[in-house]
């Protein structure tokens, strides 16, 4: 087990299904925690509802499991009453872009010292598999039986551009990228935002022709474009392949940020 | 060190099985007594892990244990004087 000491090892099992991205994510999240060399006591966990927002529950620090997307409006709170605390922020596509979505670009608008970690299933995984505002066209989910037929959100982009710190996206199949990256936000003064495409094969999967968890997994793997070699097709004028999301990162500057330990 | 998966904790997402290099685990055939199919490990000590955690002081590879959504993979001390197997450098 990775970061023993951050785990509530009572709590596990966790809920999650067999397969669900979500503890790779929190594996992930925990090592980074560890590296940073965080204390206990000087470390929040904050978040939503859904199945990403159960995740601060296994984790042995101090947490608000706070209503559906208010996660960023409680996590502006406590660091605006104790800046000294780091915050982390669990959230999902649901939780942080749909029911939160105005939080979400005001938090990064104002810059707020926090490391925000988004679990993107594209799906309402928690409540039976709606389609959320990430859901991607033609997709099939129970509100969306015939096809998704909206555009989707791109989170990362939808924070670099309301002002961010620091943007990065991978997917829980990069596990050493992904530890990385929100290490890295960790360290970033300003809000740090890491979205995470997940797999749901419970309700996302089963819908979509990858019923099985390798199957979702290597979809991921092969629809994820380093940000690098996007931009070298689109320089040389080459085709950018339908279907695929940038990884890598996005974003790291240097803007006038809340809420930074002094 | 020894591999382990703990099976109290496994749910048989077969993760695992995908990313490792050296294809230690296998999927496996036999219900457990929780009614999950785990895999079965196939030569761990082929396993950097196994051979060098110690050596090194610390993780190597270990993209199993990170990808492990259920924190059901650990490499445990072996208990003095365990039958081994002749290990193999690859
Ligand atoms: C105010 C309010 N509206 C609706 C709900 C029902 N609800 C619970 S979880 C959820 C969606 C969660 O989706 P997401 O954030 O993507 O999390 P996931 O389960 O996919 O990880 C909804 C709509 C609620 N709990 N509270
Ligand atoms: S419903 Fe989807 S997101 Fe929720 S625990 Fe199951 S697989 Fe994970
Ligand atoms: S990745 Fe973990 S939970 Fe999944 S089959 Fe392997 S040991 Fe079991
Ligand atoms: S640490 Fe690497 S080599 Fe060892 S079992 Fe895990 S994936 Fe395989
Ligand atoms: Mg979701």
């Amino acid at each position: 087990m990775i970061a023993p000491d951050w785990f509530r090892e009572d709590r596990l099992p966790h809920i999650y299904c067999t397969g669900c991205g979500n503890g790779t994510v929190l594996n992930c999240t925990l090592a980074a925690v560890e590296e940073m060399g965080w204390e206990r006591s000087e470390t929040a966990f904050i978040s939503g509802i859904g199945c990403s927002s159960r995740a601060p529950g296994y984790i042995l620090a101090d947490s608000l499991h706070t209503t559906h997307g208010r996660a960023l409006a409680f996590a502006t709170g406590v660091k605006m009453a104790k800046p000294d605390l780091n915050v982390v922020v669990f959230t999902g596509d649901g939780d942080l872009a749909a029911i939160g979505g105005n939080h979400f670009i005001h938090a990064c608008r104002r810059n707020v010292d926090m490391t925000v970690v988004c679990m993107n299933n594209q799906i309402y995984g928690m409540t039976g598999g709606q389609g959320s505002p990430t859901t991607p066209l033609g997709a099939i989910s129970t509100t969306t039986p015939y096809g998704a037929s909206e555009p989707a959100f791109d989170l990362a982009e939808l924070a670099v551009a309301a002002g961010a710190n620091y943007v990065a996206r991978w997917t829980s199949y990069h596990v050493k990228e992904l530890t990385r990256a929100v290490t890295t936000g960790m360290q970033t003064p300003g809000l740090a935002f890491i979205e995470v495409r997940t797999q749901c094969p419970t309700n996302y999967g089963r819908h979509n022709k990858l019923r099985s968890v390798p199957a979702m997994i290597e979809h991921l793997r092969s629809h994820a474009m380093l940000v690098e070699k996007r931009d070298r097709l689109a320089r040389e004028g080459r085709p950018i392949p339908e279907g695929t999301f940038t990884v890598g990162e996005l974003v790291r500057r240097n803007r006038p940020a809340m809420g930074v330990k002094q | 060190m020894k591999l382990v998966i703990d099976e109290s904790r496994c749910k048989g997402c077969n993760l695992c099985v995908l990313v490792c290099p050296y294809g230690i685990f296998r999927e496996g055939t036999e219900l457990n007594s929780r009614g999950v199919v785990s895999p079965v490990l196939d030569r761990p000590e082929r396993c950097t892990n196994c051979r060098l955690q110690a050596l090194y002081g610390r993780m190597l590879c270990g993209v199993c244990h990170m990808i492990c959504p259920d924190q059901a993979i650990a490499w445990v001390e072996e208990r003095p004087f365990e039958p081994h197997r002749v290990e193999v450098e690859f």
